[in-house]
């Protein structure tokens, strides 16, 4: 197992790299391999870069460079946080989305759409601010619906979570209906998209990504042994209740940076977890790192298709990841399934 | 090293009072468990024992009442400190299936090692030498879900283990495996007991079981301890009549001899018959056990006289409780003992003659039964085999056979006896006096 992990750990380093030189030479307009290189090495190392078209070198450090790590950055951020979720709620069906705080952060987008419309899409902040209070919002009544004396027993939180997602959805369609001019704003925000999106938006997501993995990796341990059991976890010392609010917390502020940045965007927070799972087993002290890397690359060729198949024209990245997860998720189940645990 | 002063474990419980909601679970719970016990928790569903063990490993707190480890009470451990007193095997089980055997017994280090650090040396040998003991070691590559749930038991047996504590509790460890993994499991635990002096404490539902393997048994009823000790002594026909609310034997085990429970009817309770007095057997010499036992197993009153002492009838009355006359061994029946035994006849409704063998000695017995037939009882007789070949006195007894035919006695098959006393049970018409 140990030598199957650390396989799959640098194949999938490798993997990203070459995934994220690739997304940044292809697009609407193709720019060659060694032209990014010899950028990239130039902004990261003050390597001299030599003759290069400076068009090219704007295109590749102010909207590529950008997009690109912004993408792995959203891959990275639904499937820790599903990994982080489907642990907690020691279900394989769970994802960002079955919590409801994604569906928290859509609807405060929503809003800040329809309340102020003249800031809208053009304001960098008040749409990923308020989606962030939003999923905040979602998080503190699912904690508040699903804790029973004290405790956050998993069938509870599942079910809060899922009735509170109903509910935003529902009020989000509401809001939409009502929304008329913004409506297509709105939805387009909604399937989830990276366009004009620059360096800003990359800080504010790390922001919340590097703490919330970091608590992550820091409760990765625990997380195991409570999915063998709570009281066995509770009698080997492990402070069950505070890991899972933790947890809970923890992958909450990763899927909410994501969703309120990104929109919403479907199974990556699925898949990527069962796929990852499956190449180096249920550990989450390996599986989270694991799906930092699994998650950016899914993204990452997810968005640079979705961007380049109808050039110009970009299709929302969240109807792509549902067109190439599905069928991928299908093979995969296949081709495991008997072998196949949770 | 003074294993006693270092690993030396105490557990006090005292006045432990817990309730769900407001249905009280736990009343007034007062144990103590030392170093080196085999403790069995038994009751009934819904008595409150896997709440006790709960309560013990820490996972519930009590609502009244203290439970003192080690001198300290239990809340004021902490988690960590506690987990390495105290290991559990629980009854529940998480999702985590595809984990190796060996990550999962390697969890059981969690209590010794840093957040962030790798396994060390004495985590590395305390995780083999828990794999060796429980038969794990050649299963550590496979993934748990690709157990069967006897292996999986073991693995996580093994993982309370390597945890190294002075103690173990475990919650109904062996209600899913087969009675082969059952027997292992125990083994494994009596023989870590008695050479490590590793505490058990352990809920049961099996009480065979239990009372083969604890030294000690706490029999919960309602939340109360009915009974305490050992097996012997925890595990009578009253107690488990009045907990179980089921008639039982008891029963030596053969090897051994610890008391076995063997469950006769929930229903046929004594007294619940149509017949207002006991049956009265005659018998002797195991002549009259098959009828017996099968007459107690329908609910029958019974009483029997007069038998040997140390023969089977006799050891098997005995068992079953009956009210019976005795005999000294091979000695010829007095005459104050048959009157005893007329006595008896006298208070029962029906009497049934087992097919004994006959000599000067027992011969009164044979009277007896003429006896009831004067009192108008009715009267029973399993002749087969026939007489003739029972009898021992010169033709006397066979004699007082054809007397009772004559005067009204009914000869029947041990089985046809079944059938007509079951037939009877409703109205009582061939019971009753006529």
């Amino acid at each position: 197992m140990r030598g199957r992990r650390l396989f799959f750990f640098t194949a999938l380093l490798f993997l990203a790299v070459v995934v994220l030189i690739f997304a940044m030479a292809t697009g609407a307009v193709d720019i060659p391999f060694k032209t990014v290189l010899a950028v990239l090495l130039n902004r990261l190392f003050s390597i001299p870069a030599a003759n290069t078209d400076p068009t090219m070198e704007v295109i590749i450090a102010q909207i590529r460079l950008p997009r690109v790590i912004l993408g792995f950055f959203v891959g990275a951020s639904l499937a820790v946080a599903g990994v982080a979720f489907q642990g907690l709620l020691q279900n394989p069906l769970a994802d960002p989305y079955t919590i409801g705080v994604s569906s928290g952060a859509a609807l405060g987008a929503t809003a800040s759409m329809l309340l102020l419309p003249a800031a809208g899409i053009g304001s960098f902040y008040a749409v990923p601010l308020f989606g962030f209070a939003g999923a905040l919002i979602a998080l503190f009544t699912v904690y508040q619906l699903g804790r029973v004396g004290g405790r956050l027993p998993v069938v509870t939180v599942l079910l809060a979570g899922v009735v509170i997602s109903s509910f935003f959805s529902a009020l989000i369609s509401l809001s939409m209906i009502a929304a008329g001019e913004q409506m297509r704003n709105i939805f387009f925000w909604l399937v989830g998209g990276l366009g004009f999106k620059g360096w800003p938006y990359v800080t504010l997501i790390s922001l919340c990504f590097s703490p919330g993995l970091a608590l992550l990796l820091y409760k990765s341990r625990d997380l195991n042994l409570i999915l063998l059991g709570e009281e066995e976890a509770l009698s080997l010392g492990v402070e069950v209740e505070r890991t899972k609010k933790i947890v809970l917390v923890a992958a909450s502020l990763v899927t909410a940076g994501a969703v309120s940045i990104s929109g919403m965007i479907g199974f990556v927070g699925l898949i990527v977890p069962h796929a990852v799972r499956i190449l180096i087993g249920p550990d989450h002290r390996f599986l989270f790192p694991a799906s930092v890397l699994g998650g950016g690359i899914f993204l990452t060729i997810t968005d640079t298709f979705a961007r380049s198949v109808l050039a110009p024209v970009e299709l929302p990245v969240g109807i792509v990841t549902a067109f190439l997860g599905a069928p991928f998720f299908i093979f995969l189940l296949r081709r495991h399934r008997e072998k196949y645990r949770f | 090293m003074t294993a006693g002063d270092l690993m030396g474990l105490k557990m006090i419980v005292n006045g432990l009072s817990f309730s769900y909601g407001s249905a009280l679970v736990l009343e007034g719970v007062a144990l103590t468990i030392a170093e080196g016990d085999f403790v069995g928790i038994i009751g009934p569903n819904g008595s409150g024992k896997s709440t006790l063990l709960k309560i013990l490993a820490a996972l519930l707190k009590p609502a009244q009442g203290s439970v003192i480890l080690d001198g300290r009470e239990l809340r004021r451990w902490s988690r960590l400190d506690l987990a390495r007193r105290i290991a559990l095997v629980a009854q529940e089980r998480g999702a985590g299936f595809n984990f190796l055997v060996e990550e999962v017994v390697a969890m059981g280090r969690y209590p010794y090692q840093g957040r962030f650090s790798a396994m060390g040396e004495a985590d590395r040998r305390a995780v083999e030498r828990a794999m060796h003991l429980t038969g794990c070691y050649q299963l550590r590559e496979r993934e748990l879900f690709s157990l069967s749930g006897g292996e999986r038991q073991r693995v996580i047996l093994a993982r309370a283990l390597a945890q190294e504590t002075p103690c173990l509790l475990l919650d109904e460890p062996t209600s899913f495996l087969d009675i082969g993994y059952q027997v292992e499991l125990l083994e494994l635990l009596q023989s870590l007991n008695n050479r490590e002096k590793l505490t058990v404490v352990m809920v049961m539902h099996d009480l065979n079981l239990a009372s083969r393997y604890c030294r000690k048994l706490f029999l919960l009823h309602q939340g109360k301890i009915h009974a305490c000790g050992d097996p012997a002594g925890v595990l009578n026909r009253e107690n488990i009549l009045a907990v179980y609310r089921t008639e039982v034997l008891i029963e030596p085990h053969p090897l051994g001899g610890s008391p076995q429970v063997i469950p006769i009817s929930a229903k046929n309770l004594p007294g619940k018959t149509a017949y207002s007095g006991p049956v009265h057997l005659i018998g002797g010499g195991g002549s009259a056990t098959p009828v017996m036992n099968e007459l107690f197993i329908k609910g029958f009153p019974l009483s029997a006289g007069v038998l040997s002492a140390g023969d089977s009838d006799w050891a098997a009355a005995r068992r079953l409780g009956l009210s019976m006359v005795e005999e000294a061994p091979f000695s010829p029946i007095r005459e104050d003992r048959h009157r005893d035994n007329l006595g008896l006849i006298e208070r029962s409704s029906a009497v049934v003659l087992a097919p004994l063998f006959v000599g000067p000695g027992n011969l009164l017995n044979v009277e007896a039964a003429g006896h009831a037939l004067k009192q108008g009882l009715p009267v029973f007789v399993i002749d087969e085999p026939s007489i003739a070949a029972r009898d021992f006195t010169g033709g006397r007894a066979s004699l007082l056979y054809a007397e009772l035919k004559e005067k009204g006695a009914v000869f029947v098959s041990r089985l046809d006896l079944l059938q007509l006393m079951k037939r009877d049970n409703g109205d009582g018409a061939i019971l009753s006096h006529s």
